[in-house]
């Protein structure tokens, strides 16, 4: 088969693009192809597969002009990262990226970490006070009362965001219930 | 000082080790691929300032080393030991690390993120690493503010990182597993339920060793606990596959097994020339006769660290001078020769 871009050599590479559930298929000579600028792929091409480029694929790049979107304008006033160089290396510059990138950005971390809102740990500085959480005798880690309740808290937050009622149900027992823990202790 | 990796047992839980990795930035600074040389070492030498009261509060002696003056050779090793990924065992920007004698805890500076705590144990004990890193993470709380937000979490410089910034994996020993035609179908669908499997030694679909990493995907959007859970599942079921098919396979071919175990025995203990290929091929079968109780050595070993000390950079470590491919070969053959105990008085015959 013939290279359907040049239509002169010999097509030996098979490029399956899967968009929106719909597959097309282009089969092009590894010359073609390296001009293309298939995104991530094109690292296949050069031989080497850095992650940084498989991720900017999953992030956004998969054509060249990608590049000439007025997006790629968006600039960090603290490090001075544009937009284009961050879905480039899928690497942001500082903290403050996350702010000036995040209307651009939201969907694609959702797709990339399949949720959009944190729900873990908070940064507790505790001098003095009990830690948050311990290890018990039997190997069972054993997070605070306080730390629990946040967490569940967190997540109940997440669950409503995501209109998951059922979930959130569940945790607002769950946060009734230790609540309710947390008064007994105090009476007896 | 033992390091944790020469205690890893050969038991029959298949399970090596454990390891929570949590990333952090401080607020002040920009993220280390934004900081120039002159920046990057003046957050390091603060850094290294704020933590001198580490060894009090921790209870064990830390060194700390420079990344960017520090030979390729022990950058590798360092690699070889786990304590530096591929890509920073290569980065020639500042850099530092700062790690406990046992090489149990590690602290490296200015490398993806400002500071990257990493926690490790032998056996299965995610739950023992994280208490001691949220430990840690909240000491260095104490001394730096975080870069930090409601809705994304801890920001880090890759956003396959944020939010927890935490990734938690376990290292199993899956030598009959691996031998099946689907295992490589498995690993793949191990996706599904937001982990990843790999190769611990080797390249591309080769594997050399039988030793798969567990690690979660997400960290956004996930608690810690529920992510030490999943980690810890998806490990103890491969664990507990690779022991049923084990038990099967000393029910059925007892014979070969037992083969196995002693011919790759004895080239270890006898060769005088062993690739890396060959050591790890060997030391596979040896650990699985030991932990199916087909050989009993006469004094402890720890398989894994036999397999630690036969890569290329730490052997060389040994030696006062530069080895060649085939110098390394023998050295490797030596140093397994000398490390591997001998069995247990009527076990060899």
């Amino acid at each position: 088969m013939l290279c359907e871009k040049c239509g002169i050599r010999e097509a030996n590479i098979r490029y399956t693009e899967v968009y929106n559930g719909v597959k097309t298929e282009h089969n092009l000579c590894s010359q073609c192809a390296r001009e293309m600028d298939l995104g991530a792929y094109s690292a296949i091409l050069e031989g080497e597969f850095p992650l940084g480029k498989l991720l900017s694929s999953l992030l956004g790049v998969t054509d060249s002009t990608a590049a000439q979107q007025p997006q790629t304008e968006v600039v960090c006033p603290t490090c001075r990262t544009t937009y284009g160089e961050f879905i480039k290396n899928s690497c942001f510059g500082c903290a403050d990226c996350y702010h000036v990138f995040d209307p651009l950005i939201r969907e694609k971390i959702r797709k990339l970490q399949g949720n959009a809102a944190h729900t873990g740990k908070h940064p507790r500085i505790r001098r003095g006070s009990g830690a948050g959480a311990e290890v018990t005798r039997t190997g069972q880690l054993e997070l605070s009362r306080e730390e629990q309740l946040n967490q569940l808290k967190r997540q109940l937050a997440a669950a409503l965001e995501e209109e998951n009622y059922e979930e959130a149900a569940l945790l607002r027992d769950r946060i009734r219930a230790l609540k309710g823990e947390e008064k007994h202790d105090e009476v007896v | 000082m033992t390091k944790w990796f020469e205690e890893v047992k050969n038991d029959p839980s298949n399970i090596v080790s454990s390891r929570v990795r949590l990333s952090r930035n401080w607020e002040e600074y920009r993220f280390p691929s934004r900081l120039d040389g002159e920046e990057a070492r003046m957050m390091i030498s603060r850094l290294k300032r704020e933590f001198r009261d580490l060894p009090d509060r921790d209870g064990r002696d830390y060194e700390y080393r420079d990344l960017d003056s520090m030979e390729q050779l022990d950058r590798t090793a360092l690699r070889e030991r786990r304590l530096l990924s591929q890509t920073l065992a290569k980065k020639k920007t500042p850099g530092g690390i700062l790690c406990s004698e046992d090489e149990r805890v590690s602290m490296v500076l200015n490398a993806d993120d400002h500071i990257r705590l990493q926690v490790l144990e032998p056996g299965l004990a995610l739950e023992e690493c994280y208490a001691r890193a949220d430990r840690l993470d909240d000491y260095i709380n104490e001394k730096i503010p975080y870069a930090f937000s409601e809705k994304y979490g801890y920001l880090t410089s890759y956003p396959t990182n944020v939010g927890t910034g935490m990734k938690a994996s376990v290292i199993v020993h899956l030598p009959s597993m691996a031998a099946s035609r689907r295992f490589g179908e498995l690993l793949g669908d191990m996706g599904r339920f937001g982990t990843t499997v790999r190769g611990v030694y080797g390249r591309g679909t080769e594997n050399f060793g039988d030793l798969y990493e567990i690690v979660n995907q997400k960290t956004l959007g996930v608690t810690e606990q529920e992510i030490l859970d999943l980690v810890s599942n998806v490990a103890g079921q491969l664990s507990a596959q690779e022991r049923q098919i084990r038990e099967k396979s000393l029910e059925k071919n007892r014979l070969m097994r037992e083969d196995e175990a002693y011919k790759s025995y004895g080239i270890l203990r006898y060769a005088r020339r062993l690739s890396l290929k060959e050591a790890l091929t060997y030391l596979s079968h040896v650990w699985a006769g030991i932990a199916d109780g087909l050989l009993k050595p006469a004094g402890p070993v720890s398989m894994y660290a036999l397999m630690i000390g036969s890569q290329p950079a730490n052997l060389q470590k040994l030696s006062s001078r530069p080895l060649n491919k085939a110098e390394l070969e023998t050295a490797r053959g030596e140093f397994l020769r000398n490390s591997l105990p001998p069995l247990e008085e009527g076990d060899a015959r």
